[in-house]
């Protein structure tokens, strides 16, 4: 039945992959894209470090009380280079904060330190520099405010603890110590939620992105194939081969999979670089090991992951081979099957951000009703280890999918192939008045 | 159906909606014969061809190809023939020799027949060392030359051929004509090809079928027709036969 099955995919391969328009847009611009994007926003972010290294700020102490003395040195203990302006008057000052490259200016009031001991509101005025809007402009300056909130925190402890000498100032400001723990299949594990949530977060996030941008692939593929057939009229004679129309069926997916699997292995290798550009800035995990508390995917998982993905990878493409059979040529086809790209984009917005089942019914039917949502559900499901929506879900998508292969196969197999097309002639009446 | 007989035809009718393509069309094609089907845009002779080569299926009537149904024994049917479509093209991004041999490798017992077969072919074709290059760098003429030797490199039974010339230039058309008068001589093929072109018809075909509005209005080899319609050439016979002068 399968006679010349191999013959027709390494033609369908070699046909699709020597596309400059599928090599380029499929598979050299993620690579390309996505790391060049990622070093731009390293650069930066390192960029915006180093200055957050090199603060210095102008001081003009019109108090000379010790609480600013202890301010000026405070900030000078955390690596920040002060240049008092004492002898300038304000609007000097400010000039030459602005031509000396200086992050800003900060002015300390007279009375400062005797409002402050005298346990009154006391003004400081600090002035940034505004010279553009990159990151490092905005990293320097919300660094300066928080060392002086800091500052100030150190005050109030050191005031409470006059108050209350025999008591501990930090206990007396934040009385209550929250010991979050989680609760993971039966037992208590020693992590927040939140902590635990971001985490799965972290590694599932990916995940529909990955089988999204799969089956979008794909999907254009297998219609670009079949039209592309149409379109260089080489169509009739394929079918006139002494093959099995549903090899050349089998082949034209299996071709269309190879090259889609390149595709979203050369994606999500630039999407991964582009991630890893902002492992350096980002705060490091907190040590949790997922496996160890049973979150972590196991062999089985990742078998009815792949079975799921696998199911819904081919029930996508037999549904746009389906649908790019009424075109009459590439353009035609993507457009056609384009509109589908909404059945896997709704899924992996909801995926993503919410638990499906926690939905309104309806709108949790209509995204279970999606074929496309279930490999997205497998792919949480790996992580909790929730077998049985996993199974669920492969069951549906493989009803779903016998049923439009069906229907490929039959469109493949007669005539309809060469002769169905769809007709826009009241859309196009409709424009050209 | 007799032993010499490579394809029967009966009563054939094909209607697309509101159109009749072919109105009992009806006719015999001996072993080893090029048989053409002349006729106007429209006269149903691309519609024969598609349903000859199990493409399209009848409304009614019969097709035998070497005795075996096109509906029935549809896959019998492509073992015995190859098909030129009138506007065919070839994978653009393979080369001419990857072209051949994904073609010859569905029947090709091994790799040393994909090799001879495909040698066949360039020679077929004459385009030799441009068989490297991909199919997208070729002229039309040469894309034609590719199909032709494509559909006559396996030694088919029956080759069915339409417009086999078509849009080609003087030189590219005299050449592949010169292709199928000698190889089909040589290896016995059986022809099925139609066209608009007359004077290619006189040159190739040992009888031919002048076709109008899915009907046959008349059949025989050349020479007989231009007798039978006093006529200078076929052109003049078909158009006294139409009614036309």
């Amino acid at each position: 039945m399968f006679k010349g099955l191999f013959n027709i995919i390494v033609k369908e391969v070699k046909e699709l992959v020597r596309d400059p328009k599928i090599l380029l847009g499929m598979i050299i611009v993620p690579l390309i894209m996505f790391p060049l994007m990622g070093f731009a926003i390293q650069t930066s972010m390192e960029a915006a470090e180093e200055s957050m290294g090199s603060i210095s700020m102008a001081v003009m102490d019109l108090d000379k009380g010790p609480v600013a003395e202890n301010l000026t040195n405070f900030l000078a203990t955390l690596n920040i280079r002060i240049v008092e302006v004492d002898d300038l008057n304000l609007t000097e000052a400010v000039n030459y904060v602005e031509q000396s490259n200086l992050t800003g200016l900060i002015v300390i009031p007279p009375s400062f330190s005797d409002n402050i001991t005298d346990g009154l509101k006391a003004e400081l005025d600090v002035y940034t520099v505004f010279r553009g809007a990159g990151i490092a402009e905005s990293t320097s300056s919300s660094a300066i405010s928080a060392l002086l909130k800091t500052f100030e925190e150190y005050l109030v402890v050191q005031k409470v603890g006059e108050k209350f000498p025999e008591e501990d100032p930090k206990t007396i400001l934040d009385p209550i110590e929250l010991a979050e723990k989680s609760i993971i299949k039966g037992k208590d594990v020693n992590i927040p939620p939140e902590v635990l949530f971001g985490l799965m977060m972290s590694q599932s996030l990916g995940m529909p992105i990955g089988i999204m941008m799969l089956l979008i692939f794909a999907m254009q593929l297998a219609a670009t194939s079949v039209a592309s057939e149409k379109e260089e009229k080489t169509l009739e004679t394929l079918l006139t081969l002494p093959v099995n129309r549903f090899t050349i069926l089998v082949g034209k997916l299996t071709g269309s999979i190879i090259v889609a699997v390149v595709g979203a292995v050369a994606y999500i290798v630039g999407f991964s670089y582009y991630m890893g550009s902002f492992a350096g800035v980002m705060p490091a995990g907190t040590g949790v090991d997922l496996a160890a508390i049973g979150l972590a995917p196991t062999p089985i998982s990742y078998l009815l992951l792949g079975a799921s993905l696998f199911m819904s990878l081919l029930s996508a493409l037999a549904l746009a081979i389906s649908i790019s059979i009424f075109a009459e040529d590439v353009r035609g086809a993507q457009a056609l099957v384009g509109p589908l790209s909404i059945l896997l984009i709704f899924p992996m917005i909801f995926t993503m951000f919410t638990d499906i089942y926690a939905l309104p019914f309806p709108l949790m039917i209509v995204l279970l009703a999606i074929p496309f949502t279930h490999p997205m559900l497998a792919a949480r499901a790996a992580f909790t280890g929730d077998y049985l929506t996993a199974i669920i879900g492969i069951v549906y998508v493989s009803i779903f999918t016998i049923a439009v292969l069906y229907i490929a196969a039959r469109l493949f197999g007669t005539e309809k192939i060469l002769t169905a097309r769809l007709k826009f002639r009241r859309f196009r009446l409709r424009k050209s008045k | 159906m007799s032993m010499s007989t490579a394809v029967e035809i009966n009563e054939l009718v094909k209607v697309f909606g509101e159109v009749r393509a072919l109105d009992s069309l009806s006719f015999q094609i001996r072993k080893g014969e090029i048989y053409g089907l002349i006729g106007p845009n429209g006269a149903g002779k691309t519609t024969a061809l598609r349903i000859t080569s199990t493409l399209l299926l009848p409304t009614s009537g019969t097709v035998k190809v070497f005795g075996h149904d096109v509906i029935d024994e549809a896959s019998e049917v492509r073992r015995l023939i190859t098909y030129l479509p009138e506007e065919a093209g070839a994978y653009k991004n393979l080369s001419g020799y990857e072209y051949l041999a994904f073609m010859i490798k569905f029947t090709a017992k091994n790799k040393e027949t994909v090799k001879e077969t495909v040698e066949v072919a360039a020679k077929i074709s004459g385009l030799e060392e441009r068989l490297k290059d991909k199919v997208k760098t070729y002229s039309k003429g040469m894309k034609r030359r590719l199909l032709v030797a494509r559909a006559l490199m396996t030694k088919p039974k029956l080759s069915v051929l339409d417009e086999p010339t078509s849009g080609l230039d003087v030189l590219h058309s005299v050449h592949v004509r010169g292709i199928i008068k000698q190889y089909v001589e040589k290896q016995g093929v059986t022809v099925l090809l139609s066209s608009h072109n007359m004077l290619e018809v006189e040159h190739l075909c040992d009888r031919v079928a002048l076709i109008n509005k899915g009907k046959i209005v008349a059949e025989g080899s050349p020479a007989e027709l231009k007798t039978r319609y006093d006529s200078a050439n076929l052109e003049e016979a078909f158009a006294k036969v139409v009614g036309f002068v």
